[in-house]
């Protein structure tokens, strides 16, 4: 039997978890932010390996500038295939404290590494993102997964594995997991032979695997980079 | 004696008007090509990309040469046989219009002689035509385009071939692309053989290649069967070049199939013109 001392204590116990796990998630994502600033600008060597249905693609090498806050180039004469919301938006995401509410979901293990799963929720419905889901790894502060569902691009998983440059939360490898849709070419177009009939093929997955190596962080990269035209 | 011979037959291929209208023709459709891809390209391109734009992002140029040139031998290889036709059609025919046959045969030379030289005449033309329409699409494409990976559209999805690994698969494209007009310029100089005008073995040849080529493309099962053996299906085989992986079992069974017209198509010109009676 409890007596009013305890429950008291007791209340107050649960009261201050609930403060805490409230407040933990943007704490978290603020660490993470942090992390994600301390480099302004960075380039990296990458390797792309597609494998994505319909699609039939060599892996090719390219080189990858950023700067903050949104300028992202692939320098490529090869044609490289990425997911559209890809490598700003989480990003953006994290960045963003007004227009999304982090709230705490669970701890979970992912590859022995102890994650908080933080649910970001967009604060108004004009919002493309419908919902975030980041896998935040505690001790060193990165995102290792996410899972965003937006409007126009339906969900995109993505796993982080961090080695060199996990100081500056930057990744070497990412794999982004992305819906296909459905794919249906009239035979006209496409002026196949040996080939009757119209393909329709159901939606299915796709994996995109990016390694990134030889970062260049904050030595200053041009804004003439960015350059379209470049 | 064959050589002299197929010598004289491209002089007097050289020496008709009509010889150039083919030519002509594929020049004036490839600055056409080139002029519309140049100002409206990305409409075409977004065709290629569009239904996968939802989700993924390409970076890269997509329009370049290469695709350019992949665009206008898709778009040619089905009218470039007409042109042919044209001028092959017109190889015996057109002398027994004239009259010229006679003079001809008199000559000491076999009457298998005088058709092998006509034979070997029509396919040189062809390979002009073909190494024009190479040079138009493939050369200007990358003139005015730049140089980049291709990107090809299948009906089963998008393969893109990096662009050190294009220039071999255009090259033996052309090939098989010269080999399937090799065999409508024997089809037309076999019914050329049968004929005293050259209107009657020209349309008869565009007959046969419309005819086929409304059989290979609907959709029927009752097709099925004789489609394979049609020689129009086998003349797209060009595009088996850009199958990743190559399908050899497709290429070889479409330049047997090619190589087969030839054959059998040659020997009945042989037989007919061998017993060819040019007194009347």
């Amino acid at each position: 039997m409890l007596n009013l001392k305890q429950l008291l204590f007791l209340k107050l116990f649960i009261l201050y978890s609930i403060t805490i796990l409230a407040q933990s998630p943007r704490t978290l994502l603020n660490q993470v932010q942090v992390k994600l600033n301390k480099a302004t600008n960075y380039s990296a060597d990458i390797n792309i390996i597609v494998d994505l249905p319909y699609i039939t693609l060599m892996p090719i090498n390219s080189k990858l500038y950023y700067k903050q806050k949104d300028k992202f180039k692939i320098d490529t004469k090869s044609i490289a295939i990425l997911p559209k919301q890809g490598f700003l938006q989480l990003n953006m995401l994290v960045n963003d404290t007004v227009n999304y509410t982090a709230i705490f979901q669970s701890k979970e293990i992912i590859n022995k590494i102890k994650t908080s799963l933080v649910n970001l929720i967009p604060n108004n419905d004009t919002s493309d993102v419908v919902l975030a889901k980041l896998w935040v790894d505690q001790i060193n502060q990165v995102i290792i997964k996410s899972q965003v569902t937006t409007k126009s691009s339906g969900t995109i998983k993505t796993e982080y594995i961090y080695g060199s440059q996990v100081f500056y939360g930057l990744p070497d490898d990412i794999k982004f997991t992305v819906d296909i849709k459905k794919f249906k070419i009239p035979k006209a177009l496409s002026a196949d032979i040996n080939t009757s009939k119209t393909t329709k093929v159901e939606k299915k997955f796709g994996e995109i695997n990016i390694k990134l190596k030889n970062y260049q962080i904050n030595k200053g990269i041009a804004d003439s980079v960015f350059d379209k035209t470049n | 004696m064959i050589i002299k011979s197929t010598y004289n037959e491209l002089l007097k291929i050289a020496y008709k008007p009509r010889s150039y209208i083919g030519i002509a023709g594929i020049m004036i459709i490839i600055a056409i090509i080139l002029f519309a891809m140049k100002v409206d390209g990305s409409f075409y391109i977004s065709l290629i990309t569009g239904q996968f734009e939802q989700s993924l992002l390409f970076e890269g140029t997509i329009l370049n040469g290469n695709l350019i040139a992949y665009i206008i031998i898709q778009m040619l290889i089905i009218h470039v046989p007409l042109l042919i036709a044209f001028v092959t059609g017109d190889l015996i025919s057109g002398e027994s219009a004239m009259g010229t046959i006679r003079l001809l045969l008199t000559k000491p030379v076999s009457r298998s002689t005088i058709l092998l030289s006509k034979f070997f005449a029509s396919c040189i033309y062809t390979f002009i035509v073909i190494l024009c329409l190479a040079f138009m699409s493939f050369v200007l494409g990358k003139l005015f385009f730049g140089v980049g990976d291709l990107i090809v559209l299948k009906s089963d999805g998008l393969i893109v071939f990096q662009e050190n690994d294009v220039s071999w698969r255009f090259f033996y494209g052309f090939a098989i692309a010269f080999l399937s007009l090799v065999t409508v310029a024997t089809l037309a100089l076999t019914l050329s053989c049968f004929s005293e005008n050259s209107i009657g073995p020209i349309v008869t040849t565009m007959g046969i290649i419309l005819l086929f080529t409304i059989i290979g493309s609907m959709d029927l099962p009752v097709f099925d069967t004789i489609r394979p053996f049609l020689f129009t299906t086998h003349m797209a085989a060009w595009r088996f070049f850009f199958d990743d992986p190559l399908n050899m079992t497709h290429i070889l069974y479409s330049i047997a199939i090619l190589v087969a017209y030839i054959s059998v198509l040659l020997s009945i010109s042989f037989y007919k013109f061998n017993k060819k009676y040019i007194l009347s």
